[in-house]
């Protein structure tokens, strides 16, 4: 998609100001000007033309983003909790259920507001400030909130962004297919530090990251 | 004739103000109060300028500027946005160009309701008063970037989220006040008050434009307004309309339920239109100053007006596509991505009907047409980069990034400042009655066009690396290419020389205006009625004791058979033998 | 072939259209009656936007809300001899309101027989029930504000619903105190002969416009505030 929106209008542009600067030298006021109105059919025929250039660009990029909003089935859940200035991450442990949060039981200990009363967190686990190791080859859906101002989670090789947004949970998705070490940044202005808030990802094989996760300790485990 | 309009112009005639104060400072005539808008759009512009090359001298040279931290970075960047867009480009377009010429291109003596214009430009003022202000107040200037989203705006991690943004919100209530009253009398007077033969269809493109981008403002600039008092209320008064229960820096805020993404909504409404808000009236000077200076009739004078009109309206239904990355329902993204890319058609007629107007023209080089040469070429690489950033499957991993820079720069910054530079050097010999210096203009034009694009075309491939827009520093991005440093401090450099290009345009206006060789009273033999009045800086009511009247439209140029190259729209005779020329409006002259 | 031909060829329905454009853009005025008519009916669309952007902003703060949205026939009741009537305060200022857009059309009627005595008549009526409005108005906002009801916070459920109430209402009862200076000022002009003397009672019949406005205006927010 983008190398084609490139080469049209890559193509568009060169043709345009060969057009300008041809126009340029070629009429300047040597000679006197003749009266042209207009010519509706090289209007239309324009008009025509660049429609038709809008649609190829349109109709596949369309298609494209269809599957870019497509959810995957067989995904890793992560959320990812934004905050001034850091990146947060919670895995929902055993049970696969992340525990209720609320924003007002937040404090430096327990940076999601996770509800102690409710059994489903305890086996959570949270990495504050990163890393965040991902498997290779693997779908993964992230889930987004922010405790305090709109941030948006930008790492250009996974070509997805989608704000964080206060109040409600946004998701975004991707497949990493190589392994290495990557940077997610802020990519909505968040504030006075809004450009250190970046955060490490290291995409890894399978048995890597289960023995990360494996060595992390749950929200229980850390409370003790 | 017995209105209130026509008794007023009666007692007008008569009481002609005398006095320094009421012909120069609270003046009713609506070419002062042009200069006026022009002056103090000019003088805030200067302040946006210099913002901007402070922060270009902390990205291309981190750290040389001691004095530059990331809180005054930050308010910088809201400042330099908010003056260029709203406080310049807005008011310089439509209050400048817009009161001084559309009474002179329609035959008019002045607005329809000269009080109220007066008060739109105080009210301005005012509004540039209070946006100034806050730099002198406790916890300095908002620093929530011209956007404003809640709740960063608002909250304690933004500079300035005490006063500072209570001031900048209401300067964009009082801003959207003033425009409204300017907006009323553009369109009123465009409607109302054209003197005889003046058809609609045969207006200057440059009436065209203001006369629609005014129609655009006065229908988005009311959600800015609401957007602004809503945010203004949370603020203040402690309500929920864009607030949700949030933990700000260890602090839980006395708010519950309030909704971002309306914020953004309503701003976009606002915020999207007035990108045309700005670039419809430069594309009606562009229009004009390229027929006078190339010999020839605007070619698609009929498509020119449709497209203009057709982008007005569709400006209205695209504003989400600056919400693709936003969290909002992602069905949305398919209808606006399609509303986006369709604005590009009427975007690429007008492009093609300047290249055809250039087309067997006889181009005179001369400043002004030099600056619309460079805005079709900087109107075009814009609108081109705009075909990534609406499709949204495109946009998304451009979202945000320097692409997005580069491009609005070039589309809506630097082409609306060309066809403003256009403007003022075409119709400089009419407001002072000096001809503005050639070789200072043709500096300041070759400097300011290549500069803009050093400055601007890098950011493009910026953006495809992905680089985030709004960071103080890239020392922790990790994925900034090695040469991303020289490349900001190439584009800082050529920022400072755009930059130095301007001081002598300002010296190029205060030279001329005193100094300037005398202009004749059709300098660029135009056929527009602005260069048609009695005197050459036309007097209190600009046509003497009888209104022009109009015989034909204004692109009159190089018609076969005539004796000049150009015949003046309220020239009666029909000096060639046209077959089609009959008694009717619509047939003479066309 | 020539535009003209073409046009021919096309038929009457684009001619038709032809003629709607002709007859829109001809020379002098599009309008046939005064600029400040035509200003206010356009003030009068910019101002709708306004109140559309408040309205549609009502509608997504009510939509975004995590509380329950109060019970407004409860809320706005007045207790008559013990008992509680819904919507009783509302339903009366509403019948005012909308009187005095029927008074306002007959002084606009008078005015074009330049009649300037009942023209002067209905304009004062007019101002009285406006006023009536205002006072039962504040009367309101003074018993909410009692019982706790803030633009921040009300006891009643979302805060929203205390926050758009305040904020529409208010910006609506400005435009009503705005409504009655205006006309204050066209009768006052209509006492002293001055139309007679420019030679136009126009600004009676603009006034007339710019009132029908903030009463159809009402009708939108008492639905969407009151009723839905």
């Amino acid at each position: 998609m983008m190398t084609m929106t490139t080469v049209i209008t890559g193509i568009a542009f060169v043709a345009v100001h060969l057009v300008l600067a041809y126009f340029v030298f070629r009429y300047s006021g040597r000679q006197k000007a003749e009266h042209v109105e207009d010519n509706p059919r090289l209007e239309r025929t324009l008009l025509l033309i660049t429609s038709l250039l809008i649609a190829i660009m349109l109709v596949p990029g369309l298609f494209a983003y269809s599957q870019v909003i497509a959810k995957p089935s067989d995904r890793l859940v992560v959320e990812v909790l934004g905050e001034q200035w850091r990146w947060n991450y919670r895995f929902p442990g055993e049970d696969g259920i992340f525990g209720r949060t609320d924003v007002r039981l937040i404090t430096s200990d327990n940076v999601f507001g996770i509800d102690p009363a409710d059994p489903t967190g305890a086996d959570d686990i949270v990495i504050v400030g990163g890393p965040l190791y991902l498997p290779v080859n693997q779908p993964v859906l992230l889930q987004f909130r922010s405790k305090d101002v709109l941030h948006n989670f930008w790492v250009p090789e996974f070509r997805v962004k989608i704000d964080a947004v206060p109040g409600t949970v946004t998701e975004s998705w991707f497949t990493p297919t190589r392994e290495g070490t990557y940077q997610a940044a802020c990519a909505e202005y968040c504030g006075v530090a809004h450009y250190v808030m970046t955060s490490e990802i290291h995409v890894v094989d399978a048995a890597e990251f289960e023995q990360w996760l494996a060595a992390l300790p749950t929200v229980a485990q850390a409370q003790e | 004739m017995a209105t209130p309009a026509a008794a007023a112009h009666a007692a007008h005639e008569h009481h002609e103000p005398q006095s320094f104060w009421r012909k120069y400072v609270f003046s009713l005539d609506h070419k002062v109060i042009g200069i006026q808008y022009t002056v103090t759009a000019l003088a805030v512009g200067a302040i946006g300028l210099v913002l901007s090359w402070l922060m270009r001298l902390q990205l291309g040279f981190p750290g040389a500027v001691g004095a530059v931290n990331p809180t005054n970075y930050y308010q910088f960047m809201t400042y330099h946005g908010l003056i260029m867009v709203v406080y310049l480009q807005t008011a310089i377009l439509l209050g400048g160009f817009g009161n001084y010429l559309i009474p002179l291109m329609i035959g008019a003596r002045d607005m329809a309701y000269p009080t109220l214009n007066m008060l739109s430009y105080w009210t301005y003022l005012l509004s540039v008063i209070l946006l100034l202000a806050g730099y002198f107040v406790p916890g300095g200037p908002s620093g929530g970037s011209w956007v404003l989203y809640p709740p960063q705006s608002i909250t304690a991690g933004t500079p300035g989220s005490g006063l500072g943004i209570t001031l900048l919100l209401a300067s964009i209530a009082v801003f959207v006040v003033s425009a409204t009253m300017g907006g009323l009398n553009y369109i009123t007077t465009v409607l109302q008050m054209r003197t005889r033969g003046m058809t609609l269809m045969r207006m200057p493109l440059t009436v065209w434009g203001v006369f629609i981008s005014a129609v655009v403002a006065l229908l988005s600039f009311p959600p800015l307004f609401v957007a602004g008092v809503m945010l203004l209320f949370d603020h203040l008064l402690g309500t929920s309309f864009f607030i949700p229960t949030v933990n700000v820096l260890g602090t839980v805020l006395p708010h519950e339920g309030g909704s971002p993404l309306l914020f953004q909504h309503l701003f976009w409404f606002f915020g999207h239109p007035e990108v045309y808000v700005v670039i419809l009236p430069a594309m009606g000077i562009i229009s004009d100053v390229m027929a006078t200076h190339a010999r020839k009739p605007i070619f698609g004078y009929k498509a020119m007006i449709v497209s203009m009109a057709a982008i007005g309206v569709i400006s209205f239904i695209v504003w989400a596509h600056h919400m693709f990355a936003s969290g909002m329902n992602p069905f949305f993204g398919y209808i606006f991505a399609a509303t986006t890319l369709v604005v590009a058609i009427p975007s690429a007629m007008k492009t093609y009907n300047w290249l055809l107007t250039l087309w067997k023209g006889s181009i005179r080089f001369t400043t002004p047409m030099l600056f619309t040469i460079g805005f079709v070429s900087t109107f075009v690489i814009g609108g081109l980069t705009g075909l990534f950033l609406g499709n949204v499957a495109v946009d998304l991993p451009l979202h945000d990034t320097y692409f997005v820079v580069g491009h609005f720069h070039l589309v809506m910054g630097v082409s609306a400042i060309l066809a403003m530079f256009a403007g003022i050097y075409h119709w400089f010999p009419k407001v002072t009655g000096r001809m503005m210096n050639e070789t200072l203009g043709k500096i300041h034009f070759f400097v300011t066009f290549l500069g803009a694009y050093l400055v601007f075309f890098p950011m493009f491939l910026m953006g495809f690396q992905g680089i985030p827009r709004r960071y103080f520093s890239f020392d922790l991005v990790a994925f900034a290419p090695s040469g991303l440093d020289a490349v900001n401090a190439m584009v800082t450099v050529a920022a400072l020389a755009v930059g130095a290009a301007q001081l002598v345009f300002v010296a190029n206006i205060v030279w001329s205006a005193v100094r300037g060789r005398e202009a004749d009273a059709n300098p660029w033999q135009a056929n527009t009625l602005e260069w048609q009045t009695p005197q050459i800086r036309p007097g209190h009511g600009n046509w003497g004791p009888k209104l022009p009247e109009v015989y034909r439209w204004p692109y009159d140029y190089s018609v076969p058979g005539a004796a000049r190259d150009f015949i003046p729209q309220n020239e009666p005779e029909v000096a060639v033998v046209s077959p089609a020329a009959g008694p009717e409006p619509e047939g003479a002259g066309r | 072939m020539t535009e003209h031909q073409q046009a021919a060829v096309a038929g009457g329905r684009r001619s038709a259209w032809r003629e709607i454009v002709a007859d829109f853009s001809r020379d002098v005025r599009t309008y046939p009656f005064g600029w400040s008519k035509a200003m206010m009916w356009i003030f009068i669309l910019s101002d709708l936007f306004v109140f559309g952007g408040f309205l549609a902003a009502y509608a997504g703060a009510r939509m975004a809300a995590t509380q329950p949205w109060p019970d407004r026939g409860h809320v706005f009741s007045l207790t008559i001899g013990g008992a509680e009537v819904p919507l009783l305060l509302i339903a009366i200022m509403t019948f005012i309101l909308i009187s005095s857009s029927g008074t306002v059309a007959l002084s606009v009627a008078a005015s074009h027989e330049r009649n300037r005595s009942k023209t002067a008549a209905l304009l004062g009526l007019t101002l009285v029930l406006g006023a009536c409005f205002l006072g039962m108005q504040a009367y309101e906002w003074t018993h909410l504000i009692h019982e706790g009801f803030l633009p921040s916070s009300n006891p009643a459920g979302a805060s929203q619903f205390g926050a758009t109430f305040f904020m529409i209402t208010g910006f609506h009862g400005t435009h009503v105190v705005i409504g009655l200076i205006f006309l204050a000022r066209v009768l006052l002009r209509v006492l002293r002969g001055y139309y007679d003397r420019i030679g136009t009672w126009e600004q009676v019949e603009v006034a007339g416009l710019y009132w029908h406005f903030v009463d159809l205006v009402w009708v939108f927010i008492f639905a969407f505030i009151y009723l839905i």
